[in-house]
């Protein structure tokens, strides 16, 4: 039983004065209105949200409600950083095991309504809150600060390198519109912005935003009803990693990464990852986790991420177009609307319906990457047409 | 228009009855990792091993070298009280162990380790660059 996605829909990212309810309900209507589908057709709601900086505590009731799914068999997801991806993958296994033939993957998150150092404390709270915040105060970029340093250590990577992936993913977000931050920026402004946590400054860290995304996922069998044409999931692959930084083997890569895209691969038969896309979306929280990822998703050997970027490996004409959309750095991480999104963007791309950030397109076929926490969780999806 | 919600104070109560141990160790000036008799060593140190059995405590001591580390800038909420802090992870032996130092560190350094309150009163592990 294969399934597709055959509609999408995306907010813009941002801070965003409306109520989670509203922003999850922008999403959808243009999910639905993408499928041509109605809120009937819906058979399985499944909404995914961390929550944990929203006033509303659970949010999954007031979304569907207000998006017209009550009733909807409604379930919430959380997966840290990757529930959006969560998020489709429960609504793909749901069409996977005949329980539903249309579902919907609702990733919604609201941010901006509790104060950075707030958001920093939950942010640090997402490893072990005993053995890490309590103790030590480990934030967000803590965590990724110290495989940067770790990574430089070993195999030479540059503050400037790291400055580039930023500088790519704001070009992209530029272009855009439903993008965070709309303004390119240089090496320089990456460099000289304020230190957040060594060697991550500012422009290294994606922003603190709201944001909402959905897929409407279809069985064979609908798709063949409905008439749709979609763009299939090929593949999945999921794994995960200890809540404790220091349970890890390393800090050059995510292990979890590495081993859900070892199951996406297999699972489509890929065994050259760099000639098989046409573009891939990775999880770029921080500018050394998509250099990491390059690494992770076997685009490029250990250690030359750096490398990779420099060279404009990862841009449009490049071996592999990543993050094309602006990454989670310049389009925004509103946490379980990114891994939606991801699927939103790649859609878009494999229907070339991505304007002026189209890439050409050879394969047919896309890679989304969702990282949750560091490591926490991964969703490798192989999304084709 | 914005409305201000009603205030929620969170403060937890966690048990740490399990690894009581380890939280009496840091102010003994000792820090434990647990081990088992199927050959793993947890740190965090844990009670019961996944495999069933009841774990022992054993002290971690001597030289570690450092994995990775950072010095957080932006500061978290609960930790108001700091100034700009680095977090290490160093390696001793079959655990790794995260901590807090004042010496500039980078990766490869060796460390040892001592315990102490921070300012707010919370014991920890922290790093001295031997
Ligand atoms: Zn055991």
């Amino acid at each position: 039983m294969k399934v597709g996605v055959v509609g999408v829909g995306c907010s813009k990212f941002g801070q965003r004065d409306v109520t989670i309810q509203e922003l999850a309900f922008e999403a959808v209507s243009e999910a639905l209105k993408d499928a041509q589908l109605s809120q009937e057709d819906i058979e399985m709601s499944v909404v995914g949200c961390v929550g944990t900086r929203g006033y509303e505590l659970m949010p999954a009731v007031v979304v569907n409600e207000y998006c017209g799914f009550a009733g909807k068999g409604p379930i919430r997801v959380e997966a840290a950083c990757a529930t959006g991806s969560a998020a489709v993958y429960t609504a793909y296994s749901s069409i996977k095991a005949g329980i539903a033939d249309i579902a919907i993957a609702i990733g919604v998150e609201k941010m901006s309504e509790v104060d950075t150092a707030t958001s920093a404390a939950i942010g640090g709270r997402a490893g072990n809150y005993l053995w890490e915040f309590h103790f030590y105060g480990t934030t967000f970029p803590a965590y990724y600060a110290m495989h940067a340093t770790a990574h430089m250590a070993k195999f030479g990577t540059t503050e400037k390198q790291m400055a580039l992936v930023a500088v790519k993913a704001h070009r992209n977000a530029a272009k855009n519109p439903k993008a965070h931050f709309q303004k390119e920026i240089t090496v320089e402004d990456v460099l000289k912005s304020r230190m957040i946590t060594y060697p991550l400054k500012l422009y290294d860290c994606s922003p603190i935003g709201d944001g909402a995304s959905a897929a409407i996922l279809a069985s064979e069998k609908a798709v063949k009803e409905h008439g749709f044409d979609p763009v299939w999931i090929e593949s999945v692959g999921y794994s995960s990693d200890t809540s404790n930084m220091s349970m890890r083997e390393s800090y050059v890569g995510l292990k979890a990464t590495r081993m859900a895209a070892e199951m996406a691969y297999k699972g489509a038969k890929i065994t050259e990852p760099l000639n098989s896309f046409d573009l891939a979306t990775v999880h770029d929280c921080f500018t050394i986790a998509e250099i990491m990822a390059y690494e992770d998703l076997g685009f490029c050997k250990k250690g030359e991420g750096g490398k990779f970027i420099e060279n404009g490996e990862s841009d449009f004409g490049g071996k592999i177009p990543v993050n094309t959309f602006g990454g989670l750095k310049a389009k925004g991480h509103p946490l379980a609307a990114t891994g939606v999104a991801m699927v939103y963007e790649v859609v878009k791309q494999l229907r070339e319906e991505a304007g002026n950030l189209q890439v050409d397109l050879k394969h047919y076929r896309a890679l989304t990457h969702n990282v949750g926490g560091t490591g926490h969780f991964c969703w490798v999806f192989i999304l084709g047409r | 228009m914005i409305v201000e919600s009603r205030e929620l104070r969170m403060k937890h109560r966690i048990p740490v009855v399990k690894t009581e141990r380890f939280w009496k160790g840091l102010e003994e000036g000792k820090v434990f990792k647990t081990v088992c008799k199927c050959g793993k060593s947890y740190y965090p140190p844990r009670a019961e091993c996944v495999c069933g059995a009841t774990t022992e405590w054993a002290e971690v001591s001597g030289e570690g070298i450092v994995e990775c580390f950072t010095v957080v800038h932006s500061i978290p909420a609960g930790y108001e009280w700091s100034k700009p802090y680095r977090i290490v992870i160093a390696s001793f032996g079959d655990v790794k162990i995260m901590g807090w130092s004042n010496d500039e560190l980078k990766v490869g350094d060796r460390v040892s380790l001592y315990t102490a309150k921070d300012e707010s009163g919370v014991w920890k592990v922290w790093f001295k660059k031997v």
